[in-house]
């Protein structure tokens, strides 16, 4: 416990409630613990700007597992988005979540490097086979329709 | 090969002799004779191909070597020394560059001067900290971002800090992990500095660290270009292979013998990708096909195979086909009746055939030979030499412990020396047979050198049978439409299996009279002779097999004249048998000599028969000028 109570007053050096946090180092990130579960983060991430996913607000889960920092914690989009490095159940295709985690990574730089992906979808190594072919066949389009679904289903509403 | 000259020194204790049947001497390998005074008797076949054969199978001898656990740490050691005398860097260093390059000393070397500083930071070796903390008392872990004293922080030679404690679980997470272990880096992200065994041996408990250990030593034989794990059950030894020999078949110290290019077991002289076909086709049906053979009749009609799952012998097959046939003889319900001996007790095959009404089916059979019936066939004959060799090897290792001891009472010899001697025999069996030759046996006076002479016989036959199974694997994936190749080689097959039958039958059965306690003396002469005629032949026929299946049955192309006018004479097999029968007369050097000592030796099937036998034991021909 003694990690994740670090960690959470890392991520989130104002008091707990304050959800924008950390608005300097991580413009457009929250996370914050769950009442029942401290493992568990509801995370927001605002859609980066000049990206399709712009004006967005995407919410996410996050799970420390039991053996949390040396392995990666568990990260879930459970808004809806059309990506290619992210699955229909939310899934990420995220290097840092997998092979290449390191204990020193925080959960601040994960969430910054899943900002980044929005920012920068990358079709060559992807999760949606569909939307990956989708955004190498004609990315205009594809990026017409992520912009659709950033409307639909990630308003903030 | 130091047990060579051992075998020699053993033998030369028991006066060895180098005449062939002159009593004294055990067993004899051609290729052993440094002196060549022997090779004439043992010319079994084409005298200029033998020589060559010779030389080559003295090469291959020399193209592998099975490491225990203390050679491979040795030469592990040896060349982690080498790499760090030459490239002036420590040995924990040093063991990384290697396993980072498959430890191979000379890529190392050649990529090192190269590049170094490329090859540096690529495998993590760090000249010089990244970061330095030249006045701190006390130092944040990267990890856990709790403050410590500075004994309690560790780092590697980037120099950023870690907790002991953090240390610890990254290293041991990473070491139950798996092998990945050994490509162990900084936990920084943007750092790539290597942690070395020195660092991790100051951290993690023993239990970790005898991991790590064992996953370096694995690397070392799992990594290495030139290394094989034995894949016998359990054998915890490895082999080192000269890449770039033509002969694959190695034989680890275990006994097992395996293919170095695919550790399939060794398969000579039939090829690595029919053996890996037929594993392949084997355990996707041998399991349906034992079923369907001891529970199912292929339908008469449609040749799908049926269970009788009720007591009438009335079948009706299912649709489309729906035949309705009696389970008994296979014909048409519809002739059934009374006249055929009733309904549940047919006697109508009998009679059908003895009037030749069968012809139909047994078209059909043929026709149907190509699915089930045709795998079938194989695979019987496969797994029954697998499970005849196996039996050969228990009772190898049956001889060799208990019967070893025994004699070492009776002969007041120490076991241990038997124990030598054999396996001394035994390694130049595997060699012989690695290299398609087999041993020659001559006769002898003593019980102890009877004992090691079955053994060594008994050793033959498991190889033998491991050469027979593997070709019934080649002749499954033989074409078809090569009807002469196909005929030459069943041929060579059939009378290669029949020598090793009468071989194993005489040294599995026959042999049980003189291992007793008191082996009969006067019949004693007769069994060795036996033994040694059934070798020679047996070693002959294989010999044949092994050569024609290596070049491709390349024979039947040159010789398809004459095997095609045999074939309208009498048969291509006795066309064949002609040309088979020659060769092993020729090799009747032994025979030569053997007049003086009384065995003389069959004209049809060239069995060493005892002076004493008026026909021949094996085929009943009488002798011919007696």
């Amino acid at each position: 416990m003694v990690f994740i109570v670090r960690y959470v007053v890392r991520l989130k050096p104002k008091p707990v409630g304050d959800f924008l946090l950390c608005v300097g180092t991580a413009p457009g990130i929250s996370a914050s613990p769950s009442e029942e579960n401290m493992r568990y983060f509801n995370v927001m991430i605002l859609g980066p700007s000049q990206s399709p996913y712009e004006g967005g607000v995407f919410k996410l889960e996050l799970f420390l597992p039991e053996e949390y920092p040396m392995a990666a914690p568990k990260v879930r989009f459970l808004t809806k988005i059309y990506h290619p490095n992210i699955d229909k159940l939310g899934r990420i295709c995220l290097d840092i979540l997998k092979d290449k985690w390191s204990p020193a990574l925080q959960i601040r730089t994960v969430l910054l490097s899943i900002q980044a992906l929005l920012s920068a979808p990358n079709p060559d190594d992807p999760l949606s086979e569909n939307v990956a072919k989708h955004w190498k066949t004609n990315e205009a389009e594809a990026v017409e329709t992520a912009k659709e679904w950033t409307q639909l289903y990630a308003s903030g509403t | 090969m130091d047990s060579e000259d051992d075998m020699h020194d053993a033998n030369d204790a028991e006066s060895m002799d180098d005449d062939y049947y002159s009593g004294d001497t055990a067993v004899e390998y051609s290729e052993d004779d440094d002196d060549g005074d022997d090779d004439g008797d043992y010319e079994f076949d084409n005298d200029s191909v033998d020589s060559d054969d010779v030389s080559t199978s003295r090469r291959q001898q020399k193209n592998y070597i099975a490491l225990k656990e203390a050679d491979i740490r040795q030469h592990q050691e040896n060349e982690i020394t080498t790499i760090s005398t030459v490239l002036s860097i420590s040995r924990v260093d040093a063991s990384i560059l290697l396993r980072h390059y498959h430890w191979s000393v000379s890529n190392v070397h050649e990529v090192w001067f190269a590049d170094e500083d490329r090859v540096r930071k690529a495998v993590g070796l760090l000249e010089r900290p990244v970061v330095r903390f030249p006045n701190a008392k006390e130092l944040t872990c990267g990890i856990c971002f709790e403050s410590f004293p500075l004994d309690r922080i560790s780092s590697a030679a980037c120099g950023h800090p870690f907790c002991n404690l953090c240390w610890r679980a990254y290293m041991s997470t990473s070491i139950n992990g798996g092998p990945g272990c050994l490509m162990l880096r900084c936990p920084d992200p943007s750092c790539g500095a290597a942690i070395g065994q020195d660092m991790l041996n100051l951290l993690v408990s023993e239990e970790d660290k005898e991991k790590y250990a064992r996953y370096l030593l694995r690397s070392y034989i799992e990594d290495n270009r030139k290394t094989k794990w034995c894949p016998a059950p359990g054998c915890e030894y490895a082999v080192e292979f000269v890449v770039g020999s033509e002969n694959y078949d190695v034989s680890c110290l275990c006994s097992y013998g395996f293919c170095w290019n695919c550790t399939e077991e060794a398969h000579r002289p039939v090829d690595c990708g029919t053996v890996a076909k037929w594993i392949m086709k084997n355990s996707a049906e041998s399991e349906n096909m034992n079923w369907i053979l001891a529970n199912s009749k292929p339908c008469p009609k449609c040749k799908r195979p049926i269970e009788k799952n009720q007591g009438c012998m009335h079948m009706t097959c299912t649709p489309p086909c729906k035949f309705e046939f009696c389970w008994l003889c296979l014909g048409a319900w519809s002739d059934h009746g009374e006249r055929t001996g009733g309904f549940y007790a047919c006697n109508r095959y009998e009679a059908a055939k003895q009037e030749g009404a069968y012809d139909e089916t047994e078209r059909r059979r043929e026709m149907a030979k190509n699915s089930l019936e045709r795998y079938t066939h194989y695979y019987e004959r496969w797994a029954t030499n697998q499970s005849s060799r196996q039996k050969a090897l228990a009772d190898l290792h049956q001889m060799q412990t208990v019967n070893l001891e025994k004699l070492s009472d009776k002969q007041s010899q120490p076991e241990s020396q038997l124990k030598f001697i054999t396996e001394a025999w035994l390694q130049n069996v595997n060699v012989l047979v690695a290299g398609g030759r087999f041993t020659t046996i001559t006769a002898t006076t003593t019980t102890t050198t009877t004992s090691i002479i079955i053994i060594a016989i008994v050793a033959i036959i498991v190889e033998c049978r491991r050469v027979l199974k593997w070709t019934y694997a080649y002749g499954y994936y033989l074409p078809e439409p090569e009807h002469a190749k196909r005929q030459f080689f069943e041929y060579l097959q059939g009378e290669a299996e029949a020598g090793l039958e009468r071989l194993h039958q005489c040294a599995e059965k026959d042999v049980q009279a003189y291992l007793g306690p008191e082996p009969p003396p006067t019949d004693f002469n007769d069994f060795r002779t036996k033994l040694a005629g059934l070798t020679s032949v047996t070693r002959n026929y294989f010999e044949n097999l092994v050569r024609a299946l290596e070049n491709g049955l390349s024979d039947v192309d040159s010789q398809g004249a004459s095997s095609k006018t045999a074939t309208t004479k009498s048969g291509a097999a006795v066309g064949k048998g002609k040309s088979g029968r020659g060769k092993s007369s020729r090799a009747g050097g032994p025979s030569k000599n053997s007049d003086d000592h009384g065995s003389w030796t069959c004209d049809q099937c060239t069995y060493f028969n005892p002076r004493s036998l008026p026909a021949c034991e094996m085929c009943h021909q009488p002798r011919r000028n007696a």
